[in-house]
């Protein structure tokens, strides 16, 4: 009775959570109705505010490791970590200020609705658009995989639920509402995700200085106990390649990631984006700070070290466990379960955008084939939802070394995207035969760099990708043919 | 922001917003240098502040407040507001 009862108290905010997303996504497919398909449902009608702009470009970007992985890390390495992660401010001033308005107005002149549209319009090239798309749906399944696995163990270590009833739970969920909204209804529910990230992290700060007794009494202790999470280094656990790697990994290079650059097409306005960079930049760094910060100070709840628990996967989940009471621990777990469910989201409309809108309406289009409206809706719904239930077949058995294959498809994308993206849109010269080998060659480099482990000086295998990618875009630009007037006159008016 | 009276056609468009993208990249370099200033560079002081060492301090609320800062800059007084349609968009 009593652990029904438990139970109960456990699951009911996480219903009443999923249930209210759900509800979202119902609502706004009602609202939609009537207006254009494929640009409310891909990009939501280009009316989205600062506001909701901010925190859909935020939690797109936090995944569920900046909540359970990174904190675990710096639980075991100290400021080192924090000072490492803080990188992550970046990431919002730099994708709106770089691309928000260039994309923006491109979109409107090409009538496109995805990044695929506008690369494929500014090198002219079906083939790169294909591969573009490809390399979209490849890498995201492997990060929403990894959203999957990480949200349902954190469900089945802090509930005591299976590891199955917890993918059930937010997995089907997230497939649902967003099959059915959109991107309209996934930027609104992210909103939502990224205001229950900060009162998780807010809650689990509270609860974890209460139950070390007091900011001073854990810090004191920690100063003695572990000197090494005071030292940027950590005596040798954080050495420099790691912030280098770092730096490129989750700061400088996701400017070119498509789930944010998306973005930049579907804002209403440039007031709207400029308060969008200013709101963005100080909800990542709370997030950031705030729950790494926290990493560090559930020293004064777990007294072992991480490899105690299980490794620092465990830290945050044994943390809540252990500081918060029963009824508020339904309530803390939201937070780290909104950020893998926005992140699936955000990465599902977009998957679901290359293979509808990219490759089948583009193909439909050169051969003349008419695609009747009712066809668009039902055939860009149930993409969504089939490539949402292929991830979760995939979840269902979770791959070991999963947060290494969402760092593998980070940087994937980032060795397809940087330079065809950066240099396409900002640069005259760039070329055709430069962008096709820059993406086909840099991913692949990456990819077989990555399975062959190599490394130079033990850098991530993102810096040899990003480097052969500028190479091969150099070498093609200067060989292949330039651009057509026609072309250029668009994207460099 | 700069608010922007005058219609500007698509060439004056794209170049200020190319002047804007390269603002951004300036402040990035500029973000990057405090923070390897404010943190590996303040690493070997023996300061604390409410228990933290300056450099811990500096390095991540500190880099937290210059980035705060930049994006105000950015969005507030360098960027320019403009109507997004284009001269011929639709056509």
């Amino acid at each position: 009775m009593e652990s029904n009862l438990r139970s109960l108290i456990l699951l009911l905010p996480l219903l009443a959570f999923m249930g209210v997303m759900v509800a979202i996504s119902v609502f706004v497919r009602h609202k939609q109705a009537g207006k254009n398909f494929v640009s409310s449902y891909f990009v939501g009608n280009r009316e989205l505010g600062g506001f909701v702009l901010a925190m859909t470009t935020v939690a797109t970007y936090s995944s569920v490791s900046s909540f359970v992985g990174g904190p675990g890390m710096a639980f075991q390495v100290g400021f080192g970590w924090v000072y490492m992660a803080v990188v992550q401010v970046t990431a919002i001033f730099l994708v709106l200020g770089i691309f928000g308005k260039r994309v923006a107005l491109l979109a409107r002149k090409l009538n496109a609705v995805t990044v695929v549209d506008i690369i494929r319009a500014r090198f002219q090239s079906d083939f790169l658009a294909a591969v573009a798309a490809f390399v979209i749906v490849l890498f995201f399944c492997g990060t929403m995989t990894a959203q999957f696995v990480g949200g349902a163990k954190l469900f089945a270590a802090v509930t005591g639920y299976s590891y199955e009833a917890g993918l059930i739970l937010f997995g089907l969920t997230v497939v649902i509402y967003t099959s059915i909204g959109g991107f309209r209804a996934v930027a609104l529910t992210d909103t939502c995700c990224a205001i229950m990230m900060m009162i998780g992290i807010v809650l689990l700060l509270k609860y974890v200085l209460q139950a070390g007794g007091g900011y001073e009494n854990i810090m004191t202790t920690l100063e003695v106990s572990n000197p090494e999470l005071f030292e940027p280094f950590s005596f040798g656990n954080m050495p420099w390649t790691i912030y280098f790697t770092q730096w490129l990994l989750v700061g400088i290079c996701t400017i070119a990631l498509p789930q944010s650059v998306v973005r930049g097409i579907s804002y209403k306005n440039t007031q709207g984006l400029h308060q969008a960079m200013l709101i963005g930049t100080i909800v990542v760094g709370f997030m950031n700070i705030g729950i790494n910060f926290t990493g560090i100070l559930a020293h004064g709840v777990l007294s072992g070290t991480a490899a105690d628990y299980g490794g620092v996967d465990n830290i945050i989940p044994t943390t809540i466990v252990t500081a918060m009471p029963i009824e508020l621990v339904g309530l803390a777990i939201i937070g780290p379960l909104a950020a893998s469910i926005s992140t699936i989201s955000g990465l599902l409309i977009v998957a679901s955008s290359a293979i509808v809108k990219d490759v089948y309406l583009h193909w439909a289009e050169k051969k003349n084939r008419t695609v009747t409206p009712a066809r668009v809706k039902f055939l860009s719904m149930a993409t969504t939802a089939v490539i949402g239930a292929a991830v979760f077949v995939i979840a269902l058995t979770p791959p070991s070394l999963i947060w290494l294959i969402n760092m593998f498809a980070f940087g994937g994308l980032e060795t397809a995207f940087f330079w065809t993206l950066l240099l396409g849109l900002f640069w005259k010269h760039a070329n055709k035969l430069g962008a096709m080998l820059s993406m086909t060659g840099g991913t692949i480099i990456y990819c077989a760099t990555q399975a062959a482990g190599f490394k130079i000086m033990n850098l991530h295998q993102i810096t040899i990708g990003i480097t052969c990618s500028l190479i091969l875009f150099l070498i093609g630009s200067y060989l292949g043919k330039r651009s057509d007037d026609e072309t250029l006159k668009i994207f460099f008016p | 922001m700069k608010k922007n009276n005058r219609a500007l056609n698509d060439a004056q468009k794209f170049s200020l917003v190319r002047r804007e993208a390269i603002y951004t990249g300036l402040a990035l370099v500029g973000l990057i240098i405090f923070w390897l200033v404010a943190g590996f560079g303040t690493a070997s002081l023996d300061v604390k502040i409410f228990h933290i060492p300056l450099w811990a301090v500096l390095g991540t609320v500190g880099v937290w407040l210059v980035a705060i800062f930049i994006s105000a800059l950015l969005s507030q007084k360098l960027f320019t507001d403009m109507d997004l349609e284009g001269d011929d968009d639709g056509k």
